[in-house]
């Protein structure tokens, strides 16, 4: 199996291990990633979605030409990425209209929409192209870990046209890849809250979004959680980056370890924290790594 | 006949007299004479409205009531299966909004008001138990401090709508204030058609009962009222949406579009009344920085040298294969934004590299 990789922006540009991790796993799956050269930002919902509705749907239809030339699905990691690229290509699949309209716009560049490809999530990909069977064979060092898993909002929503559950309510897909890696997805209270940084939010007032990263946080932390688990670079980085905003803001003592999906297969095949770049985080994974290990360290060496 | 009807004060001051009135009202068993306390301090003609569109908490024509009222209950009821009669239903709507006649004429169907009061006193009942709950609730998440900022706020905003020269009372005996009566000139029908031409047609079939603004994230910690905007949005109150603030609160989280009864696509109407604000100069420096940051580099969040070094450690190409590593691609890209004019809509000085101002 081949797919477009879509990287996006902060996956790459901040989180590097979180792509290397994927590029390994992705190895050790039988599913080549190919790159999508010259690809750019999705663009940012948030903000182009905002401000602009057709260039935010001509540079999303850009990159989905890109994937189209090379005749492949893209797979991206990101919930941002997952929902600007989804919803353009659902709307200029279905409204000619608009195609037309954003195809004008393309041939400027010499590109043309055509609706051949379709837009996967990175953890759909696992749930129904790999399979829970083929995922479980790839573990080497199983997990012991409580994970408090944080779904994002583009991920599943809106489910009518995500299609990946039939509900956001309840969901399992993200508790169930979690839990083999041998980690157990414990519940919290409020677990399908957004993170607080989505619709340009954070950069519009990081006051109200550090407000729900801390509710999030406190319900994560009285539930025991040794770490966070999310499938969207950028949730990710709210939860790194704006855990050390929310204790400087609010004087707390928060220290809970921020681990993308992919990161979280990435330690239980046994890659180290240099090849995750966990150095690149802000809050302090040794612990949850030692945490989450001890066990397996402790059955190999008797 | 002056339309009456306010969105901020209706709520503040549902709000303030549930509070004041509160903790008896929490303790006592018969709410309903409380409600009706709480109802009268609002305009009795709003309640006609209210029954019009099923509870809305919102004013509209009270000339509507005449032309629309025997309709809009089946409309309501029947909108999906009969899209027809609600395009008739719509245009009839419209066209008296624009007729300055219709407005002038006094309302004199006593038994529909009669019937639409009681509805209404039910309605606003409900509805301020909600909002009530939603506060209450809202409070308990966020801390004290911002509690009482909060509190603070919406005190400054009372003091200010209740000073300055429009502030005489209106002759119905209620609390409001000339300066917060909406009239149809305050309705601006482009505004409306910019959600239907847009294909959020669904912005009609809000019923306005508040399940959007109950699980909103943002409603319980900014004055951000989903509820409020989609009702506006289909009024046509241009100027009042996009000049908010509280407009870009909304995290496009759609928790209340999962769940909107209506099926109303209400993250869409965000999008599009954002769209229409930033078109009208309503744009925050931060946002255009990112949109700065897209045209000249091609990622709303660039590379930086210490990502560049992670990078290499762990053999992944210095810079990714994307608009970073093609700088052919990122021509594509800004060739984009200048053939959208999204170059000139963030103010893109060329030849600096930067934003204008």
């Amino acid at each position: 199996m081949e797919v477009a990789y879509f990287l996006g922006c902060i996956m790459n540009n901040r989180y590097p291990g979180v792509e290397k991790a994927t590029r390994i796993f992705f190895d050790a799956l039988d599913i080549e990633l190919k790159d999508m050269e010259g690809a750019s930002c999705c663009p940012a919902p948030g903000v182009f979605g905002s401000f602009d509705e057709k260039t935010w749907a001509s540079i999303a239809a850009r990159n989905l030409t890109i994937a189209e030339d090379m005749g492949m699905d893209i797979m991206t990691e990101c919930n941002g990425c997952f929902g600007s690229l989804l919803e353009c290509n659902h709307m200029l699949k279905e409204d000619e209209e608009a195609k037309a309209e954003i195809n004008e716009v393309l041939s400027e560049v010499g590109r043309e929409f055509k609706g051949t490809v379709d837009v996967k999530h990175f953890a759909q990909i696992l749930r129904d192209d790999v399979g829970y069977e083929k995922l479980a064979s790839v573990i080497e060092k199983p997990l012991n870990l409580n994970i408090a898993a944080h779904y994002g909002c583009h991920f599943l929503k809106p489910t009518k046209e995500v299609g990946i559950e039939e509900s956001a309510e309840d969901p399992s897909i993200l508790d169930d890849l979690i839990e083999i890696t041998g980690a157990k997805s414990i519940p919290y209270e409020e677990k399908m809250l957004c993170c607080g940084a989505g619709g340009g939010l954070r950069s519009r007032d990081i006051d109200v979004t550090l407000s729900m990263t801390k509710e999030k946080l406190e319900n994560m932390e009285a539930a025991g959680a040794d770490a966070i688990v999310n499938v969207c670079p950028f949730c990710h980085l709210q939860f790194d980056v704006g855990q050390t905003e929310v204790n400087k803001k609010y004087g707390t003592n928060f220290n809970i370890p921020v681990f993308h999906l992919a990161q979280l297969y990435g330690m239980a095949m046994g890659l180290d924290a240099d090849d995750l770049t966990l150095d690149s985080h802000l809050i302090d994974c040794a612990p949850a790594l030692a945490k989450a290990l001890e066990e397996y360290d402790k059955l190999a060496t008797e | 006949m002056i339309i009456q009807g306010v969105f901020s004060m209706s709520i503040l001051d549902r709000l303030r007299s549930f509070f004041g009135m509160g903790d008896k009202e929490e303790e006592n068993e018969s709410e309903a004479n409380n409600a009706k306390d709480d109802v009268n301090v609002t305009s009795s003609k709003k309640k006609l409205n209210d029954n019009i569109v099923s509870g809305t908490k919102t004013s509209e024509s009270i000339s509507k009531v005449e032309s629309g009222s025997k309709d809009m209950p089946s409309k309501t009821a029947h909108s999906k299966n009969d899209a027809d009669k609600k395009e008739t239903v719509a245009k009839e709507e419209t066209s008296t909004v624009d007729s300055k006649e219709e407005k002038k004429e006094k309302v004199t169907i006593p038994e529909l008001a009669e019937e639409a009061t009681e509805i209404a006193q039910e309605r606003v009942n409900e509805v301020a138990e909600e909002e009530a709950e939603a506060k209450a609730e809202g409070s308990d998440l966020i801390d004290d401090e911002e509690d009482a900022s909060l509190d603070e706020a919406e005190d400054d905003e009372i003091d200010d709508e209740n000073t300055g020269e429009n502030n005489k009372k209106s002759d119905t005996m209620t609390l409001l204030t000339d300066k917060e009566l909406i009239t149809s000139e305050s309705l601006d029908k482009d505004f409306t058609a910019a959600f239907i031409d847009a294909g959020i047609e669904t912005v009609k079939n809000c019923f306005q009962c508040g399940t959007c603004g109950g699980t909103c994230p943002s409603g319980r910690r900014t004055p951000y009222k989903v509820r409020q905007l989609v009702r506006k949005c289909l009024l046509g109150l241009k100027e009042d949406v996009i000049s908010d603030d509280a407009l870009w609160m909304c995290t496009t989280c759609y928790t209340c579009q999962e769940r909107c009864p209506r099926s109303v696509i209400i993250v869409e109407i965000v999008k599009k009344a954002r769209n229409i604000a930033a078109h009208a100069g309503y744009m925050a420096k931060p946002h255009k920085m990112t949109g700065l940051f897209v045209i000249t580099t091609g990622h709303g969040v660039p590379i930086n040298p210490v990502t560049k070094e992670l990078r290499a450690r762990v053999g992944l190409s210095e810079l990714p294969p994307t608009t970073h590593m093609f700088p052919e691609a990122l021509e594509e890209v800004q060739k984009i934004c200048k053939t959208t004019g999204f170059d000139e809509l963030i103010g893109f000085d060329e030849t600096t590299g930067e934003l204008k101002d």
